[in-house]
């Protein structure tokens, strides 16, 4: 299997999205300052700190996801070319 | 040959987060009125357009990653043979075909496809016997064009 189809195999376009919406989270905890509707020195309000945690899990369930699928695919990769070079063996063997 | 037992479980985690994403989309919609800084009625302020211009495309693209986690999974399954393998369409060269020859594909076995596979059959033998009529007609008209207007 080439890299290409590797890769392929290990990040798909669900990926893709999910690594927008890990982008999407580190947007949501830099807003409230980026937008100047957190002053810095405040205390904050109920705004930031409700966009600070949704950024933080988005950034924390995009990231589990994109790593969880990269592990198990990485192991179903794993498993089929160990079959396939058992069935390789078995057929020079014989 | 050994075989390798298929797993669904990255699928799975896939589609959970998003369901997860997705649900944080629509509490950042919320949010602004759940939490009271945004009052009912009166204009919205800075917070409530950012957390609606965020939550929104939020929601929407964790539905897409959803999708795109769902087609595989079906894709995945239909692989292993859990699921049925969708049937390939073959109408435009069913088309193309000559009236001549009989539609019925080799794997219709009911009496309904065989009954509908005749009736295609006789569709397409009368579209071809128009269309030849129709050309044959305006070889003709052209034909006598051509007359007049050398007699002309």
């Amino acid at each position: 299997m080439s890299v290409g189809n590797a890769m392929r195999r290990l990040v798909p376009p669900g990926s893709v999205v999910l690594f927008l919406m890990f982008l999407t989270g580190i947007w949501l905890i830099i807003s409230p300052f980026a937008m100047t509707t957190q002053p810095s020195g405040q205390p904050w309000i109920a705004s930031p700190i409700n966009t600070v945690t949704i950024g933080g899990v988005l950034i924390v369930v995009s990231l589990l996801g994109i790593l969880s699928y990269m592990i198990l695919a990485l192991r179903d990769l794993m498993r089929e070319t160990q079959a396939k070079q058992q069935a390789d063996q078995e057929t020079a063997s014989s | 040959m050994p075989i390798t037992r298929p797993t669904f479980g990255k699928y799975l985690v896939g589609m959970v987060a998003s369901l997860l994403i997705f649900l944080a989309g629509g509490w950042l919609i919320l949010a602004p009125f759940a939490l009271g800084y945004q009052p009912y009625g009166a204009d919205w302020v800075s917070q409530t357009t950012t957390a609606f211009a965020t939550g929104i495309p939020v929601a929407v693209v964790a539905l897409v990653a959803f999708d795109f986690f769902c087609a595989a999974l079906l894709g995945a399954l239909r692989a292993a043979g859990v699921l049925a393998a969708r049937p390939e369409v073959q109408a435009p060269a069913a088309l193309q075909q000559p009236p001549g020859l009989a539609l019925v594909p080799a794997t219709a076995h009911s009496d309904l496809d065989r009954t509908l596979s005749t009736l295609a059959a006789a569709l397409v033998a009368d579209l071809s016997a128009r269309r030849e009529a129709q050309s044959d007609q305006t070889d003709g008209q052209s034909i006598e064009q051509s007359v007049t207007r050398r007699e002309a």
